[in-house]
């Protein structure tokens, strides 16, 4: 072993395997893992980060029995998982759809593909500004549109109550379906063509194709679009809060944007950082289980 | 028509139908991209006419607006200057309006720019070393280090923003183009290392094993070989790098107010008398859209591995 090394000149390989490494470890542990342990000790007491002065006192459970006590805290966990379910149905359907469509593999369809990405690309925060100016209930271009399909008058997408939950639905979904198509896509590409022939000799119908063939190979694809999407759209903060700064009232407050409010305008440190950590358990803990679901159904 | 098609091949039908649907789609879809850039060049007024002027005089004033500051002025103070010495001048007097200065957003645009780029670099350097490492050499635990890189991706942002922001703070790092910078690369690392994990694997180990033996160290081998044969990856997962800092904003709108804040947080701020200046967001929304679209471009062939974190190939 020690001649196999020592045959090249140089460092050995291990140091400079750890040379490689260590930069990028420390680097994770500094800003990554230590304001994370940060969090979870302060979320134990009642530290307010913009009172220098004063020594958080250890609090104990409080902070959580607070949180999960709390009426308004559920009323944003089901704005989050109304955002969450609603999103993810609908990307799910429209991009597989569309993905299905694409590997019809008709001309022109690499250049098809590229455009119908381009919304995802974009600063999801720009994306919000520029939706409000879409959604704006005299000038807007949406509810024009809207208005010239069937004479609803004037709405106001970002200032009701009801319309709103959908307004960041309707965003989100136009942002973020060319994601699931192309995963879809990806999984459509990776059925080998034997398969359909064989299935063509047995006499399948297209649908039995569809049903025995094309599905189970792709589910396991969309299923990880899903998991991607759904992790994010739990945290999701900067497209809903330039869209609607989780208004009017508190419609669409989700999670992230009331960790916000609590954390950099209420400054209760201690409290805010419960409540991220109880919601990083969750995205953790469900992601989990997620994931095993998901392997379960792929060895089938 | 064609006879000898095989069973497996779409029929011409159905092929121009899902060619219809897409380009059906495709258009409504760009239909809020290109909204914005029209308005960009549409005049203060013709952006907030009803109903939405499609055909309109094309107008540089978002463009205006956007680079600088104004004040609105009294007739008889605007008939006592001398005229107004170019275009941009005379379209800001025509509004009744005089210039005073530059405004933000070159500044804001350039920190885009630094912070984006310094970042990636970064990352993309970091991430090459730390990814041959994981590739090449038995790392002890090394799935366990993987996953953990993958999992710092999970927790909200604004869950540790509190702690960074105290930590830069202390450091004196708040508000600063290095601070981002560090902060950006460190988001990033995860995506690097995934990536050109992948991409690594599949240089064989035998081109640096050649150099080797004709007398290169291993880290010359590194540097010589692998990382030209590493090109078309470095590539991709630097312009995903750059994609990511060049929008992000969570951290951006928390941690930087004047001196080191990016574009996104400053473009929705773009105040005109009585409320948001649409033409001059536009504007800017337009400039900034630019080289993402590029990027998207160049970009296409390896796009579905770098948003999966390289989990699906194509």
């Amino acid at each position: 072993m020690k001649s196999a090394v020592k045959k090249f000149k140089g460092l050995s390989d291990k140091a400079i395997a750890w040379i490689f490494i260590t930069p990028t470890l420390i680097l994770l542990l500094a800003i990554n893992i230590y304001p994370l342990v940060y969090a979870i000790r302060m979320s134990f007491t009642n530290f307010y980060a913009n009172k220098i002065g004063r020594e958080p006192k250890f609090v104990g459970l409080k902070n959580y029995k607070k949180i999960l006590g709390k009426e308004e805290i559920w009323e944003k966990m089901q704005i989050t998982a109304h955002f969450v379910c609603w999103t993810l149905v609908l990307q799910a359907l429209i991009g597989l759809g569309l993905a299905l469509l694409l590997n019809k593999k008709f001309k022109g369809n690499e250049l098809l593909t590229t455009l119908i990405v381009l919304p995802m690309m974009l600063s999801p925060a720009v994306v919000g500004v520029f939706w409000t100016y879409l959604y704006n209930p005299q000038v807007g271009l949406f509810n024009y549109v809207v208005n010239f399909f069937y004479d609803f008058g004037v709405f106001d997408m970002l200032g009701s109550s009801t319309l709103a939950p959908w307004s960041i639905v309707i965003v989100d979904t136009w942002m973020w379906t060319p994601f699931t198509m192309l995963i879809c896509l990806a999984g459509l590409r990776s059925i080998p063509n034997y398969m359909y022939e064989a299935a063509e000799v047995d006499r399948a119908s297209k649908w039995q194709q569809f049903i025995h063939i094309t599905l189970p190979s792709v589910l396991p694809f969309l299923l990880l679009a899903l998991l991607f999407r759904g992790i994010e759209n739990f945290k999701m903060f900067d497209l809903v809060v330039e869209l609607t700064s989780g208004g009017p009232g508190s419609a669409t407050e989700l999670a992230s944007i009331n960790l916000k409010r609590e954390a950099f305008e209420k400054w209760k440190t201690g409290y805010s950082s419960a409540f991220a950590v109880i919601l990083f358990v969750t995205i953790f803990g469900f992601g989990n289980v997620y994931v095993k679901v998901m392997n379960k159904i792929k060895d089938r | 028509m064609d006879t000898s098609r095989s069973p497996l091949e779409p029929s011409s039908f159905s092929r121009k139908l899902a060619a219809t649907i897409i380009i059906v789609y495709m258009v409504v879809t760009l239909i809020p991209i290109s909204w914005i850039v029209a308005t960009s060049f549409k005049s203060v007024d013709s952006a907030i006419s009803y109903p939405p002027e499609v055909f309109f005089e094309p107008s540089l004033e978002g463009y205006v607006n956007l680079f600088t500051n104004r004040s609105r002025q009294p007739q008889e103070y605007l008939d006592s200057l001398p005229p107004p010495e170019n275009w941009y001048q005379e379209l800001v007097r025509s509004r009744e309006m005089v210039i005073t200065g530059p405004s933000k957003f070159v500044g804001r645009y350039s920190n885009s720019l630094i912070i984006g780029f310094g970042a990636t670099f970064l990352s993309v350097f970091l991430g090459a070393l730390a990814a041959y490492a994981f590739s090449r050499f038995k790392v002890p635990l090394k799935d366990d280090l993987m996953f953990f890189i993958l999992s710092t991706r999970m927790f909200p942002p604004i869950a540790v923003a509190v702690p960074i922001f105290i930590m830069y703070r202390k450091l004196g790092l708040g508000d600063t183009h290095l601070g981002m910078i560090i902060l950006y690369t460190v988001v990033n690392l995860s995506l690097a290392v995934w990536l050109l994990k992948g991409f690594m694997d599949e240089i064989p180990k035998e081109y640096e094993e050649a150099a080797m033996i004709d007398g290169y160290s291993r880290l010359q081998a590194f540097f010589k070989v692998v990382l030209p044969q590493a090109m078309t990856g470095i590539a991709a997962t630097a312009i995903f790098c750059m994609i990511f800092s060049w929008n992000e904003y969570a951290f951006a709108v928390l941690l930087t107010q004047f001196n080191a804040q990016t574009a996104p947080p400053f473009i929705p701020t773009i105040i005109g008398e009585g409320g948001l200046d649409w033409p001059a967001i536009g504007a800017g929304t337009t400039l900034f859209l630019i080289p993402v679209m590029i990027f998207t471009v160049v970009l296409r062939k390896h796009l579905l591995r770098g948003i999966t974190f390289g989990a699906v190939r194509k």
